[in-house]
């Protein structure tokens, strides 16, 4: 009896939003994986995917999306570790602080955040003008719609996702780790890959799920910085479907992104480590 | 314990590599002369803040963006905060095929959603563009909602809703009365970072809205195909002080960054 009444409750709470979720999200996105696979006189066909992985423009844009990704992903953890490491060990106000501005990246304006970039990296933009202020160079160089300024607008943008889940592993590591580690005679380099590292795994592997995950589906920074000249898997769906209006194609880009990003989480999903 | 040197050297760096854009776009926005060019060159001048207010379509797709922010926020909590109650309130068969759908829009990329939902809900339905960029938007805040309301239940002792039947209310009685009031904090820090996340949201926009109904993200990305100007440094100075505001009170109010 007590049972019945449970399982109704949890009907009530959960039917609308799950209603929701099907009909408007789920079902979408089922219909674009389906008409991936459906050829122009009907049937189950792999012709959409053969046709982008053999034309070479999509394949390089493809594999650029992937490699701008682990780019992305290895600078953010190089970057982000010995600051988190450092965060980590702060008092508790001073680190709610920084945190604070650590996450100003991610609640801001796309645009805005990405403009400054168009301001930095442009013909006459700081850097430019520095380097020809330095006579290092007599003409602008080209920097923005480059890989280049994709990567460095996304670094900006994701290391907040990397620089979260490792401050929070690595305030779990007691000082005492640390210290046992030292006066065993570990140097500090030693400490740091032998003890602090396999510690703080666990937001290594999250930090590192969010910020791949989100380089490799991003689209205002490449849309941005990269324009029409370096096109990535979001700005080539944009440009399929609202340029191009080529549906079936656009259906095919979309299915391959929404794919790729399952795999990546799986995958991820594996090597999440099981410690206590 | 001594801190190497090149730790805090570290730290710098990322402070200013996050950090040091904003100082670039606040100091153009004040620039008098209408190219990119930076430091400006021309002197000091608030013609490019002018600017923003007398242009009608960031005031247009501002007040759009604050409506569908306001609502699809309201409707993702409305759907999420019983989904986050039985969720930790209950164990039933089901439950981790129930979560993963449940955070499965913060899963898929936002173009790939917003791209499924315009060619397989929009268009079929004929819904009018307005109620299609709401219906988006509240999928991809509901997760959120979801996730931080959970949090805050899940820190709630449940001798206080146990209490509160014992003593004769009903469920919904002890969940208005006593469990919502002290689960304030996650519910108000759940309606802070989805209205953000629906303010600046752009891949779900960009399918979604349509002739007469943009969002404000995608006016200025469609100003600035056309214009060259620190307009856009002006409003993106004005956004982001916003944001400061928000994040830096969200912050100390209810710890926002633990949420993220």
């Amino acid at each position: 009896m007590r049972q019945l009444n449970q399982n109704r409750i949890i009907t009530i709470l959960v039917t609308p939003a799950l209603l929701f979720l099907s009909l408007f999200f789920l079902l979408p996105l089922v219909a674009v994986l389906g008409s991936s696979f459906r050829g122009e006189a009907g049937g189950v066909t792999l012709a959409g995917y053969l046709d982008f992985f053999r034309d070479h423009t999509s394949l390089v844009i493809y594999w650029r999306t992937l490699r701008l990704g682990v780019l992305v992903t290895v600078l953010a953890t190089l970057m982000a570790y010995p600051p988190a490491y450092l965060l980590s060990r702060m008092p508790a106000r001073r680190r709610a602080l920084l945190m604070s501005l650590v996450i100003l990246p991610l609640m801001t304006n796309p645009v805005a955040r990405t403009y400054a970039w168009l301001i930095i990296l442009g013909r006459f933009g700081v850097i430019n003008r520095t380097l020809m202020a330095l006579g290092l160079t007599e003409e602008p160089v080209r920097l923005l719609f480059t890989e280049t300024a994709i990567v460095i607008g996304l670094l900006q943008l994701f290391l907040p996702l990397m620089v979260l889940p490792l401050v929070g592993a690595l305030e779990n590591i007691p000082d005492d780790v640390i210290e046992a580690a030292r006066s065993l005679g570990a140097g500090e380099l030693t400490a740091f890959f032998r003890v602090i590292v396999p510690l703080s795994a666990d937001g290594l592997v999250m930090g590192g799920t969010l910020v791949f995950t989100g380089a490799i589906t991003a689209f205002v920074t490449p849309a941005i910085l990269g324009g029409s000249r370096v096109l990535v898997m979001s700005t080539l769906l944009r440009q399929r479907a609202l340029v191009a209006i080529d549906w079936p194609s656009a259906t095919v880009v979309a299915a391959i992104m929404l794919l790729t990003t399952l795999a990546v989480n799986l995958l991820l999903r594996l090597f999440r480590p099981k410690m206590v | 314990m001594r801190q190497s040197r090149w730790l805090y050297a570290a730290l710098i760096l990322l402070y200013t590599f996050l950090l040091g854009p904003f100082l670039v776009i606040f100091i153009a926005a004040f620039g008098a002369d209408s190219t990119l060019a930076f430091p400006p060159r021309g002197g000091v001048s608030l013609h490019w803040f002018a600017n923003v207010f007398q242009t009608s379509q960031f005031i247009e797709s501002f007040w759009i963006s604050l409506g569908v922010a306001l609502l699809a926020t309201f409707i993702a909590l409305l759907l999420g905060i019983p989904v986050a109650y039985a969720l930790v309130n209950f164990r039933f068969p089901g439950q981790g095929v129930l979560e993963t759908i449940f955070s499965s829009p913060i899963l898929v990329p936002g173009l790939v959603v917003g791209f499924a939902m315009l060619r397989f809900f929009v268009l079929f339905s004929g819904v009018n563009v307005f109620t299609g960029l709401l219906i988006g938007h509240t999928a991809v805040l509901f997760p959120y909602s979801v996730r931080v309301v959970s949090a805050s239940l899940r820190n709630l002792d449940p001798a206080l809703e146990q209490a509160a039947i014992s003593l004769g209310a009903n469920r919904l009685r002890s969940f208005m009365l006593v469990v919502l009031p002290n689960v304030r904090a996650g519910v108000a820090a759940a309606f802070i970072l989805a209205f953000i996340t629906s303010f600046n949201n752009v891949p779900i926009s960009l399918f979604l809205t349509g002739p007469g109904v943009t969002t404000l993200p995608i006016s200025m990305l469609v100003y600035m195909e056309y214009y060259y100007d620190p307009t856009i440094a002006a409003l993106s100075t004005l956004l982001i002080l916003f944001t400061i505001v928000l994040v830096q009170g969200a912050e100390r109010l209810l710890g926002l960054s633990q949420f993220v």
